[in-house]
């Protein structure tokens, strides 16, 4: 998969998850598999609105932490590719009734 | 930047319970949401007349204070919980809320409909209360003819949208040899199981079920059964689903060896409430910390002293346990010391018995749990001192 700095993306409607601690717990219901994201992770997670790019959730993570634009938008890519092969993540512009189970 | 942005590692259930116990959120939660039931189970420990149930509104306001309150798994349980009329309603606002939903049912109200409905709302359980692969044994137990039935044919229904089941198989006079035939149905089913040899008071104090319980004696052959430890189910995934085949068929309870010197799970990270908004630590600990019409979730959690009674109690400091040499074969629950005993802290007869009868098993010669010992010498002491004392009473020759 190679996503772009320009993709939008939606969390899959069909997950349980909480935000604890900084931390994330993430589940998918269909196959009970739970998933785990570290305090970064979560400020990613939490700013997917179906609207930002990852260029503006990768400027998030540069305004709230020390590391450059450059990293921070390659660590970002490298997470949303990773959510979307776990399908913990939607293409912005698939219909809710698509969501993965 | 602290770390890259990622996908922390399994195994994480672990480390989840360690880390909310550690800070007492509440990440369990079993909700009530009637008493009312379409069954008339010998062995229940409810009342079910409706005694003024939550309205759907104080439901959902319950459900976003929790949500609040960084609760995840909710299950939803009675009582029947379909014969909430609002159910539907109810779930859609615990998907709203992102809930990992489960819910505990008889199932004769699951229609191919609700099925559908229940996978649109995100549940991903249900647990079914089956009490033998005979009919006539299970609907003498639920006192409605063709319950087995109806109840079987849901869950080809729910496995259809892929909605995990679970059957749960409360043992008792009735149906004590009947285990085998719900382990071979589990089995054919393709689904998990667990046996429950708890059979509880009301929760009112009524005693009335306990007349259905089976003896510790009695159960010697089911905790002697091989094919018992061998079987569970074959899911990898969340350790909850790993439970145990013999446990609680009741409590929501999540497993794990991560509450290390506390008894349970019971208000350290996860609680019960009523359909009348009642918190209590566990369903089988009825000691209500407050109620959710007077009081919010979060000061009933943080403030209540009946929470903070539980969450001090320590398995190496109870004052008999700690010091009984079986104590690694007992399944001491706090809740069932309290109903059965009236002692949080205490032991009671029927966790002795079961822990002495798996110490016997384990090959322990003349096992005897620290209660049973001291209720031994404490009535040879008692029937010293009834004796007639010759200072005081008239020697009678």
């Amino acid at each position: 998969m190679n996503l772009t700095a320009n993709g939008v993306w939606q969390r899959n409607p069909a997950l349980a998850w909480r935000e604890i601690d900084d931390e994330t717990v993430i589940i998918s219901p269909g196959e009970s598999v739970m998933h785990e994201l570290n305090d970064t992770g979560s400020l990613v997670w939490r700013s997917i609105d179906g609207h930002r790019n990852a260029e503006e959730l990768a400027a998030l993570l540069v305004a709230r932490y020390d590391v450059t634009r450059e990293t921070a938008l390659a660590d970002t890519l490298s997470l949303l590719e990773e959510l979307t092969s776990r399908k913990l993540l939607l293409p912005a512009d698939a219909p809710s009734g698509g969501a993965v189970r | 930047m602290s770390s890259p942005p990622q996908l922390a590692a399994t195994p994480l259930m672990d480390r989840l319970i360690a880390r909310t116990v550690r800070i007492n959120l509440p990440l369990s939660v079993h909700f009530d949401l009637t008493y009312r039931c379409n069954e008339r189970c010998i062995h229940c420990y409810l009342d079910h007349e409706d005694h003024g149930e939550l309205s759907t509104s104080e439901c959902v306001d319950i459900l976003e204070q929790l949500a609040q309150s960084k609760t995840l798994f909710l299950t939803f349980s009675g009582g029947e919980i379909f014969l909430r009329r609002d159910f539907e309603e109810i779930l859609v606002a615990a998907r709203r809320l992102h809930f990992d939903i489960s819910l505990k049912s008889n199932a004769l109200l699951i229609t191919a409909e609700r099925a559908e409905m229940l996978k649109r709302h995100g549940v991903r359980r249900v647990q079914i209360s089956v009490y033998s692969a005979e009919p006539g044994v299970h609907d003498a137990i639920t006192k409605v003819p063709g319950s087995l039935q109806r109840s079987l044919a849901a869950i080809p229904l729910l496995q259809r949208q892929d909605i995990q089941v679970k059957l749960a198989c409360p043992l008792m006079k009735q149906n004590l040899l009947a285990y085998r035939g719900v382990m071979a149905l589990a089995e054919r089913l393709g689904v998990p199981y667990v046996l429950d040899m708890t059979i509880t008071p009301m929760m009112d104090g009524n005693h009335g079920p306990l007349e259905h319980r089976v003896s510790a004696d009695a159960l010697l052959p089911i905790l002697q059964d091989e094919a018992l430890r061998a079987c569970g189910t074959r899911s990898p995934a969340l350790r909850e689903n790993a439970s145990p085949v013999i446990g609680s068929a009741v409590s929501s309870v999540i497993e794990s060896s991560a509450y290390d010197d506390l008894p349970c799970s019971a208000g350290h990270n996860s609680c019960y409430i009523s359909p009348y908004g009642d918190v209590y630590a566990c369903v089988q600990l009825p000691i209500a910390a407050g109620n959710l019409r007077a009081a919010s979730f979060e000061k009933i959690w943080k403030q209540a002293p009946a929470f903070d009674r539980v969450r001090n109690v320590r398995e190496t400091a109870l004052p008999i346990c700690s010091h009984c040499e079986i104590r690694s074969y007992c399944e001491r629950c706090p809740g069932l010391a309290w109903m059965e005993g009236g002692d949080l802290l205490g032991a009671y007869d029927r966790a002795c018995s079961l822990a002495e009868q798996k110490a016997r098993i384990a090959g322990v010669r003349s096992p005897m749990s620290a209660w049973h010992e001291r209720t031994l010498s404490g009535r040879n002491s008692q029937e010293a001192s009834v004796r007639p004392s010759p200072k005081l009473l008239p020697v009678v020759n």
